[in-house]
């Protein structure tokens, strides 16, 4: 049953919902009404709005159902790798092996939002002396402890070094707490020297062969690591078969990207865009069905394109939103103020470009890791937002700080002075917590003189 | 054609009646804003037509701007209080390159474009510091109004630091120097320095000129001097630097 695409609320999705299984709706198994979510706790799904496709629906309920494809993982004898601060290599790796699973503990940083705080994820953080000076992500302390939302993995793989210091902090913390780390390295990404070789890395960064060099041997490890897991031998084929899997979901992503944020009207409203781009990078616990998920998702946006219809007014300011927001219900926000979606850099681009295939696969994942835009300095991950905002049009930025984040502090500036430098739009830094129900008032003061500004500017 | 613009801020609720044929403010009124924004608003419109022999059917059109826009229910429009500003300002100085504003509780910084619209802006973050609730918190503890408060900062020999912009902790820093003697004009002249700071830091450290300073804070004796000092600029206060949001509302309401 086709409806003229629209956003609703959970109410009405549950009437939707209620009319499309009269009309036959044929489900995965992992469907179901949406509301049942909140009856184990996710509240803030009663605040939310929603795209009204059945491709939204099962977008939802795929996410929504990770914690009970762990379980039942666990239950069925299938090892775990929980692949903490690396978005888009490990789980690579791991999913080349049939008897594993991989999943992103960091995940758990958006429990305290979904939960709307009645987790108790924070309060166990603060009792280890995690406190609110900490980035949200510190709710995974929580969930490690009470086992609640995920089963401890089988094998923790994390990364350190040139990445997020907060949440090395909150790692030590818990490898502290008895449970043991894989620990590999990613050294800040520089320019070479002049008598450096330099490899060109994909997101068009350069860095050293050496630095190259060494991130290929640390994956080296990671390989033997989880090969010993899996008590299997991970073969050059078995991983170039893995990058393209993850290679094929990454292109759908990306072209439901191409057409959602250059659409005239646009399809398909921000919050599952953002979901979207998140299970692509560690497919909620199922590579398979991620990509059957983002497939539907594409399918319904290439109709809603070519049929010339969308979610929101045709006038909608185009704004690039950087970073992920810690309070999902702030991208709703984001479209009543009359603001669209037009391009983002939510801190893992490395993570949704294409694998290089025309190279040794192992080098081709270390290329990817060290394209991450964290470990590389601001100004690099600067101008290449700035390509991006020119490729699909932006007319304004919001850079979202996550709480306690502490690149975020040092990065937003930079990034904003070089954003009006070179392309001379409009720019504002927001703050969103887990739970912005008491800011926003503020915010929605911030977003709407944006948008303002973006239409007067036209 | 006359119109009316509504600024409902944190801390007060300004109101102005504007002339669109002739370009020119009518009246403007200020009251403090309390619980019940928007029967507060709408006494304050009754007072004004009032005050001024008009019946509210001669009023044109309502915009409404500031914190509480969206609680004055009879107003026909909402517009952020940022785009607001550049409007109000555009009328009293078309010249103007840069806006600070600084209110109860936010401060912001807006670069205008030739034709005096709003060119980009930022504004502080969710926390008071740099706004005028970090002045009201500290002339309380020092036991003075907001005017006092600013002549007090006048008569300091040596700004003392403060070296916390969170209202709380810079509290606890102010009962602090208090107790070792440090003299409360030496205070308020820190307390003032640092917003300053804090505000020319948002801006990015380059405030072009001229630059015009408005909103509440900007009636504070020695605020305007302390933002020149901390900038090396100049900066000129705006003719009713309070009213200058509700005059952009009334501006757009003539649009």
């Amino acid at each position: 049953m086709k409806q003229q695409p629209e956003k609703i609320n959970l109410e009405q999705w549950d009437h939707r919902y209620r009319s499309l299984q009269q009309a036959g709706l044929i489900e995965p198994d992992f469907g179901g009404i949406l509301s049942r979510h909140v009856i184990d706790g996710d509240l803030r799904l009663l605040r939310l709005e929603y795209d009204n496709s059945v491709a939204a629906l099962n977008l939802w309920n795929f996410l929504l159902t990770e914690e009970d494809r762990l379980f039942d993982s666990r239950k069925n004898g299938r090892k775990i790798v929980g692949a903490m601060k690396d978005l888009g290599t490990v789980p690579v790796i791991a999913y080349c092996f049939d008897e594993l699973i991989s999943f992103y503990p960091d995940g758990a940083w958006w429990i305290p939002c979904v939960m709307e705080l009645n987790d108790g994820m924070f309060g166990i953080a603060d009792s280890l002396g995690i406190d609110e000076s900490f980035c949200p992500v510190r709710a995974m302390l929580g969930a490690f402890l009470s086992e609640a939302h995920f089963p401890i993995p089988d094998l923790l793989i994390c990364s350190t070094g040139a990445v997020c210091d907060d949440f090395s902090a909150i790692a030590q913390r818990l490898n502290g707490l008895g449970f043991p780390i894989f620990w590999w390295e990613i050294p800040h990404r520089r320019l070479p020297e002049k008598d450096e070789h330099a490899i060109n890395l994909p997101g068009g960064f350069t860095a050293p062969i050496d630095q190259l060099q060494f991130v290929r041997t640390e994956l080296e490890r990671i390989v033997e690591a989880i090969e010993q897991l899996a008590g299997q031998s991970l073969n050059k084929d078995m991983l170039r078969s893995g990058i393209q899997r993850a290679n094929n979901i990454r292109d759908v992503l990306n072209r439901l990207r191409y057409l959602t944020f250059t659409a005239d009207i646009c399809p398909m409203p921000a919050l599952e865009m953002l979901i979207a781009e998140m299970i692509a990078i560690h497919y909620c616990s199922d590579q398979n069905l991620a990509m059957v998920v983002l497939t539907d998702l594409l399918e319904e946006v290439r109709h809603r394109v070519s049929a010339g219809v969308g979610v929101l007014q045709p006038d909608a300011a185009r704004i690039f939103w950087i970073n992920p927001v810690a309070d999902l219900q702030v991208m709703n926000v984001l479209e009543d103020c009359g603001g669209r979606i037009c391009g983002t850099e939510y801190l893992f681009t490395h993570a949704l470009d294409p694998v290089p295939v025309d190279i040794d696969p192992l080098d081709a994942l270390a290329q990817m890791a060290l394209a991450d835009p964290m470990v590389g300095p601001a100004w690099q991950r600067a101008e290449r937002i700035c390509n991006d905002i020119k490729l699909f049009g932006s007319e304004a930025v919001i850079i979202s700080r996550i709480p306690g984040a502490s690149h975020c502090a040092v990065e937003g500036r930079v990034i904003a002075t070089i954003i009006r430098e070179k392309i001379d739009i409009p720019v504002i830094e927001i703050e969103v917590p887990p739970v912005s129900q008491s800011i926003q008032p503020a915010l929605r003061t911030r977003i709407e003189a944006l948008v303002e500004t973006v239409k007067n500017r036209r | 054609m006359l119109t009316v613009g509504i600024d409902a801020g944190s801390r007060t609720i300004k109101i102005v009646i504007f002339d669109a044929e002739a370009r020119s403010i009518i009246d403007g009124l200020v009251i403090d804003q309390g619980i019940k924004q928007g029967q507060l608003a709408l006494n304050l419109l009754d007072k004004i037509l009032a005050a001024n022999n008009i019946q509210k059917d001669k009023v044109s059109r309502i915009v409404a701007t500031g914190y509480g826009r969206n609680l004055i229910h009879f107003a026909e429009k909402t517009v952020t209080e940022i785009t607001c500003q550049a409007a109000g300002i555009k009328h009293f100085m078309p010249d103007a390159v840069s806006i600070i504003d600084i209110g109860g509780q936010d401060s912001k910084y807006i670069q205008l474009d030739p034709n005096g619209n709003v060119h980009n802006f930022a504004m502080n973050d969710r926390c008071a510091a740099g706004t005028g609730r970090f002045l009201e918190v500290v002339a309380t503890r020092l036991d003075l109004e907001l005017e006092a408060f600013g002549n007090l900062a006048a008569a300091s020999k040596s700004a003392a630091i403060i070296s916390s912009m969170c209202v709380v902790f810079a509290e606890t820093e102010i009962v602090s120097l208090l107790a070792e003697g440090v003299a409360a004009a030496d205070i308020a002249s820190g307390v003032m320095r640092a917003i300053a700071s804090r505000v020319v830091a948002m801006a990015g450290g380059n405030v072009s000129e001229p630059i015009v300073f408005t909103g509440g804070v900007a009636l504070v004796p020695g605020m305007a001097e302390a933002i020149e000092a901390v900038s090396s600029k100049s900066v000129c206060i705006a003719p009713s630097a309070q009213l200058t949001a509700a005059l952009g509302a009334a501006i757009i309401a003539a649009k």
